[in-house]
């Protein structure tokens, strides 16, 4: 691991210590309430902006140590729009627009508005499960056009918001605007913008079902039925066998599209990452039995987050797709090579 | 180790181990040329002892082992990225293939220095074929039960007892026997040997045993009062159960642990062309991102072996993972040719020879080396529970 990653590690280790607890969460779900703590923290110490260039005055790391600590904020089913302000910051700051220190939310949309590069009203505007509107202080709709995309960029202040919520129980609102004022960035590479965003989902998602396995070992350690730990039965073995080999195998795919960042990796991660999410929510539940399913235990703040994010930011099925579409115009000698060639190795 | 452990860290391939990556997808590409290996109409390692001896003569067998025994000292990153372009091509290593993985190196490991004088250069020349007699017909999954018995006599061991399931027996040259040498009251595991038996010694016969897939693989070989000399002994009389299960490590990660229904997929893309409806992308798109998942596990686990780290868990993961998944493809690949009407009117027929062969060998993929039970058994215990 690399010193910086380290680094990064403790902080946010120590920041998800410190500053939430499952009280938070509950406030996050129930009263639509940002940890304000949380978020604070993670501000001061510059995560907000990690992927921001250090001479336009982020931190400038990588998306592997980003997606670290999204593992770590997945793990700890932290609430609020860390993610979106992550990648947002870092689309502001490629389109040479200013970068403030606040909390941003963040939608893609394939079929936007087509707004004309120089307008700054959007007439009749409205936007979709748009994340924690009411928390953050900007929105950026990403946009996909004919020449890549646009970020439409609004104060969240001058939307109408109808309030919604994820799976999780997160905010994620419909806006409404008569006539919004917006200032519109071209952005170049709409797909490299939106596997940005899938990848780093992609690790939050992958914490939660880390998290998911590691509570249900536990809990098969400790509850006991028929006079011993239904860890010693076969049929929870096996079932739990199963779920670290989801763990192990989407990790392994999840970590090199991290860092290699292709588009082969990525749409094989968030795939790989859906039969993961599935199987964590179901064998976790099974394994936890009734308890599990009570709103008060940890581990649905867990799975009911696998359930709002697996198919965000491109959807498990759309990734697939995009998949199949990379490697189907192969023929029977070159596919092997289209394989061998997607892997990444350090 | 627990749940908390199950972490990987991306695979060190070398530029070494990439060239040779093209000298072998170059090979094969000759091999090809030359009309005498067709792409193949079935699944599984194929035989062919010509081809064995000219793999041989690149020096891709023993590729890892010390020059003085016939290897080259390559690595096993690079050992890993020969054998998954041999296996993806579906050329026929079957003749070598046990000898390279596993009976060779528990030789090196705990052979004698003339034992290892005597296979190995043999090996490598590819002119030794070898089988494993581990399974019995009362003991499977419950391989300590055995009953394969080796009692000591003048100058050696006289062995008696019946193996199963044993691939290749009838060609093979030598086959390495796992069989009770004594009895240690109270340790189940404890008093078994690994026994090198010359097949041609009197006393044994051979039986084969005809695969639902119809081919002829597998056999029984019965050992009556067969003589075998001292120095047939490998490693350490009553150690074999030790032995066998750090074989079994090497047995467990390797890609052919996924790649077996890997010709299916390519002949599917090559029927499909680009016109596939978005049903059928998205299944193989699900088994692609399966399939690249699998290899960046395998070769993590590939890098953590070659730095000397025993990964037994991760290893019966890639098994109990990479052969489910070579099941499912098989079913996959069954529904996009329906649905698409690949193989109607007598189009591609080698993907229909592939899919039928497939569907009656897929039930062997998570039995074969060990069955998935057994696997999530041990993957169990390396996450803390049992």
């Amino acid at each position: 691991m690399s010193e910086n990653r380290s680094f990064f590690r403790d902080t946010v280790e120590r920041i998800l210590a410190d500053t939430l607890d499952k009280a938070d969460i509950d406030a996050a779900e129930e009263r639509r309430l940002l940890p304000a703590a949380l978020h604070d923290a993670l501000t001061e110490n510059g995560i907000t902006l990690m992927l921001v260039p250090e001479d336009q005055g982020g931190i400038g790391a990588t998306l592997g140590d980003t997606a670290e600590m999204l593992r770590l904020i997945g793990d700890a089913a932290a609430p609020g729009p860390i993610l979106e302000t992550i990648v947002g910051q870092r689309l502001l700051a490629d389109a040479g627009l200013e970068v403030s220190p606040g909390l941003l939310s963040l939608v893609f949309v394939e079929d936007g508005p087509q707004l004309p590069r120089d307008a700054t009203q959007w007439q009749q505007a409205a936007a979709y499960d748009v994340p924690w509107a009411q928390a953050v202080e900007q929105i950026i709709i990403v946009a996909r056009d004919g020449e890549g995309g646009r970020l439409i960029v609004s104060q969240a202040a001058d939307w109408t918001v109808g309030p919604g919520a994820d799976a999780a129980g997160e905010p994620r609102d419909t806006l409404t605007a008569t006539s919004l004022p917006v200032t519109i960035a071209l952005l170049p590479d709409y797909d490299a913008a939106l596997q940005m965003a899938a990848t780093l989902r992609g690790a939050q998602i992958l914490g939660a079902i880390q998290w998911a396995l590691r509570r249900s070992v536990e809990h098969a350690g400790e509850r006991k039925q028929f006079g011993r730990e239904i860890g010693k039965f076969q049929a929870v073995q096996q079932m739990l066998a199963e779920l670290a080999g989801h763990v192990l195998a989407s990790s392994a795919i999840t970590e090199a599209a991290a860092e290699g960042q292709t588009s082969g990796l990525v749409a094989a991660a968030r795939s790989r990452l859906g039969d993961a999410a599935d199987a964590a929510i179901t064998i976790s539940h099974q394994v936890h039995g009734a308890i599990g399913f009570s709103l008060e235990y940890a581990l649905n703040a867990r799975t009911r987050r696998l359930m709002a994010w697996r198919d965000d930011y491109g959807s498990v099925l759309y990734w697939r797709r995009a998949l199949g579409t990379r490697f189907n115009t192969l023929d029977r000698e070159t596919f092997w090579f289209g394989v061998s060639d997607a892997g990444l190795a350090a | 180790m627990t749940a908390a452990s199950l972490h990987l860290e991306l695979p060190k391939l070398t530029a070494d181990a990439e060239a040779l990556r093209q000298e072998v997808r170059a090979f094969v590409a000759g091999e090809r040329a030359t009309g005498r290996l067709p792409p193949p109409h079935r699944v599984g390692l194929g035989f062919d002892k010509e081809f064995t001896r000219r793999i041989a003569r690149k020096g891709w067998i023993g590729l890892t082992w010390p020059k003085r025994y016939g290897g080259q000292e390559r690595s096993a990153l690079e050992r890993y990225v020969m054998n998954e372009e041999l296996l993806a091509a579906a050329v026929p290593v079957g003749a070598h293939w046990v000898a390279d993985r596993q009976s060779g190196p528990v030789l090196l490991k705990f052979g004698t220095e003339a034992q290892r004088e005597f296979y190995l250069p043999r090996i490598a020349a590819g002119d030794l074929t070898f089988s494993i007699g581990m399974s019995e017909p009362e003991s499977g999954s419950d391989l300590a039960s055995l009953k394969a018995k080796a009692e000591k006599v003048e100058g050696g061991w006289r062995l008696n007892g019946r193996k199963i399931w044993t691939t290749n027996a009838h060609h093979a040259q030598y086959i390495i026997v796992l069989a009770r040498t004594s009895t240690v009251e109270g340790a189940r595991h404890a008093g078994f040997s690994q026994l090198i038996v010359d097949m041609t010694s009197p006393g044994i016969s051979i039986s084969p045993i005809v695969s639902m897939a119809n081919e002829h693989d597998f056999n029984e070989v019965l050992f009556e009062d067969v003589f075998v000399p001292d120095d047939a002994l490998v490693g350490k009389e009553g150690n074999g159960w030790n032995q066998v299960s750090a074989e079994l490590a090497y047995e467990r990660s390797g890609p052919e642990r996924w790649l077996s229904s890997f010709r299916l997929i390519s002949e599917l893309v090559e029927a499909l062309g680009p016109d596939a409806r978005p049903s059928s992308l998205e299944e193989l798109g699900r088994l692609i991102s399966h399939l690249l998942s699998l290899r960046q596990l395998s070769m993590s686990v590939a890098s953590m072996l070659q730095q000397g780290q025993s990964p037994n868990m991760e290893a019966s993961i890639v098994k109990d993972l990479g052969t489910k998944f070579e099941q499912e493809a098989v079913r996959v690949v069954r529904n996009i040719v329906s649905a698409e009407h690949l193989t109607a009117g007598g189009r591609a027929e080698r993907l229909k020879a592939l899919l039928i062969h497939a569907q009656q060998y897929a039930p062997a993929f998570t039995i074969r080396g060990g069955t998935n039970e057994i696997l999530r058994g041990i993957i169990a215990k390396g996450i803390g529970l049992r």
